[in-house]
């Protein structure tokens, strides 16, 4: 894992004190509430519908146990007992104090954290692959590509006033877990016919109230021009981007009537004036920061362990979590352990404060005491050990974490929705819950297979749901809240906006609607077909029938 | 950041937020603030919400609170006309700390007791 240097150190130190001092004006007036939102957002710092909401960064989803323990601690001494982790791999608390914040800040810290830029628009927090430097099918551990940008972009002078927020992506294998084509700009780590390794650039991707799929910008950029590359690709946005609509101040609008030909044809010329290229860099910075990255020391021997075979023969509850959590990991003997936060009944990606903990104990005891947040607001283990995965299971079922819902219909993405944000038109979190209760007996939830429900509740869509094979949109009219359901999306390599059906329904009426939909796809798929993969074969339509009847 | 400005019809309530702990507050009868709804001022008098206009303010001004805005009550319920504002005065349907106070009453007592 990366470590702060000097550098990041004093920064980071140095923003905890002025933030200090920012509070302490702003409470005795020196500052207007117009001077010190600008000021608290920059640390990630909102005033929600009920209350205070700090964002805490997760640089592309990965931390230590320490500093899982360090929010688990200012989860209990300075808010509610929990947190939530966001669609993008952030961990948020919902009832802060404007004067803790800069404890809590001083506190993060001490364990390399802080809140910069998961707020504003500016260059967000860059997320990541989960499965970063574990997974057997990557070209190239994304994280080291992943830490230069947040290196380059952390408090860049130039872009910390975009026209509007910003949002990046890697991922280094074929298998999309990041969402690429779904941000400002996506990053693909490739290899060419030449064997070189270097980047595959999307842009103009975004979800919000104007879905869009990103666009390749370029199809192989060398890995030695990243930085200044992406410099001129946000000059140019910076300058033409438009400032006087804010719906319509993201780059994809600005690519879409730009077109992708002539916006590259800007980059180009702008990258043509990068003099001199001062931000590229040098073969020996990128050996340095990937040798953060590098392997733990893995038991070279380790293998199918007799241990874990007999307990996967013996054990149905730790077979069917292994089936369905665990994934392929590229060092013999090791797998991925995704840990759920889709328990039933509770609010998707919170966890509490002693869950935390445990989380951060099994990563000491089992996964070199690594852990990854992922963008379906789960937790996981990189790096277990099969041998400790019986172990590992029974202390999460102690924990009441050992939901075995990976990527089936109740590992729901859901965000806060009207229960907490500000911005929300109707509340996400009980429809998430009224849905896995429908769905809760797991043999079914097995036999409907791989599927994704994704829930916004509003049309910011934090909640990712214009790419969920099931899309569920919460609205509000005249004081009565109704769902509107897209159909066919898909956040994977293959990605795809649904289609809206119609008009949207009551929550009952919509679970209602999406079991019927479910029978549907069950009695009319062919064998091993997925949701996803029947709705484009049968068509919207096919399915529309039965979710109106 | 102040909307304080009223353009509501009907009853009217006047709501902020604490600048300090950032809880949703109420104007109340006798010109102080309240985190429960059942303690706010709500009337239809002009010279009354005048005055509440010029607490707001004033309190806004000495950083007391934040975000002062006037809202509609529904004459027949009492309560926030608008589906926003029953949620600021409800509080969230699904809280996650109940589960934790839950598990552990005594530690988590000062959590909930904020928002009392």
């Amino acid at each position: 894992m990366y470590r702060y240097d000097e550098f990041d150190t004093q920064v980071v130190k140095e923003r905890v004190d002025q933030f200090r001092t920012q509070v302490e004006r702003r409470l005795d007036g020196r500052l207007s509430e117009n001077q010190f939102k600008p000021l608290r957002l920059m640390n990630g710092l909102y005033l929600q519908l009920h209350a205070y909401m700090l964002r805490v960064a997760v640089p592309y989803g990965t931390m230590n146990s320490d500093q899982m323990r360090k929010l688990a601690h200012i989860a209990d001494k300075y808010d509610r007992g929990y947190g939530h982790i966001t669609t993008r791999q952030n961990m948020q608390f919902n009832w802060p104090e404007l004067t803790d914040v800069p404890d809590i800040l001083e506190e993060l810290a001490e364990v390399e954290m802080h809140g910069f830029q998961t707020s504003g628009n500016c260059i967000r927090n860059v997320t990541s692959d989960p499965y970063a430097g574990a997974t057997a099918d990557e070209i190239e551990d994304p994280r080291p590509t992943a830490e230069l940008l947040r290196q380059w972009s952390t408090l860049h002078p130039e872009f910390a006033f975009l026209p509007r927020k910003f949002k990046i992506a890697v991922t280094g294998s074929k298998t999309d877990r990041a969402l690429i084509r779904a941000h400002d700009i996506g990053i693909e780590i490739v290899k060419n016919d030449k064997g070189d390794i270097g980047y595959h650039i999307l842009v103009g991707g975004g979800l919000g109230r104007t879905p869009i799929l990103g666009q390749t910008l370029r199809e192989f950029l060398p890995r030695i021009e990243l930085l200044p590359y992406l410099e001129a690709t946000l000059r140019v946005y910076n300058r033409y981007g438009r400032r006087d609509n804010k719906y319509k101040a993201r780059i994809k609008i600005l690519v879409q009537e730009t077109g992708i030909d002539e916006f590259r044809e800007q980059v180009a010329q702008e990258y043509k004036q990068l003099k001199p290229l001062d931000i590229t860099v040098s073969q020996e910075e990128i050996e340095r920061i990937t040798a953060y990255f590098s392997n733990p020391d893995f038991d070279e021997t380790a293998g199918d362990d007799e241990t874990f075979r007999k307990e996967l023969l013996g054990n149905r509850a730790f077979s069917l979590w292994y089936e369905n959590n665990a994934a392929p990991h590229k060092q013999d003997g090791y797998v991925i352990a995704n840990i759920s936060l889709k328990p039933q009944q509770k609010a998707p990606g919170d966890i509490t404060s002693e869950q935390m903990r445990i989380v951060a104990d099994l990563a000491d005891d089992f996964s070199f005491s690594q852990l990854r947040t992922t963008h379906q607001q789960n937790i996981i283990l990189p790096h277990v050990k099969k041998s400790d995965l019986p172990a590992l299971f029974k202390r999460l079922q102690d924990a009441g974490l050992a939901a075995d819902n990976i990527g089936l219909i109740t590992d729901i993405i859901c965000c806060p929705g009207m229960d907490f944000c500000a911005l929300a038109t109707a509340r996400s979190i009980p429809v998430s819950q009224a849905i896995s209760k429908r769905f809760e007996d797991p043999e079914r939830q097995r036999i409907i297979g791989e599927m994704s429900i994704k829930i916004s509740g509003c049309i910011n869509a934090c909640g990712h749901h214009h790419v969920g094979n099931i899309g569920i949109l919460g609205l509000e009219k005249a004081g009565v809240e109704f769902y509107q359901v897209k159909l066919g999306g898909d956040s994977s390599e293959n990605a795809a906006i649904g289609t809206v059906t119609g008009p949207g329904f009551s929550q009952d009426e919509l679970v209602d609607g999406i079991e019927r939909m479910v029978d549907f796809y069950i009695e009319k798929r062919k064998a091993g077909e997925r949701f996803v993969d029947a709705v484009n074969r049968l068509g919207v339509p096919a399915f529309k029938e039965v979710l109106y009847v | 950041m102040s909307t304080l400005k009223h353009k509501g019809k009907g009853p009217q309530a006047l709501t902020a937020n604490e600048l300090r702990e950032g809880y949703s507050v109420w104007l109340t009868q006798d010109m102080t603030w309240s985190r429960d709804f059942k303690d706010a001022l709500i009337t239809e008098d002009q010279d009354q919400i005048d005055a509440m206009q010029a607490q707001g303010a004033k309190d806004d001004k000495a950083n007391l609170v934040v975000g002062v805005y006037f809202i509609d009550i529904d004459a027949k319920s009492g309560q926030p006309a608008r589906y926003r504002e029953t949620f600021r005065m409800n509080g969230p349907s699904w809280d996650t700390a109940a589960d934790v106070i839950a598990k552990d009453p005594t530690a988590k007592q000062s959590a909930t007791a904020k928002k009392d």
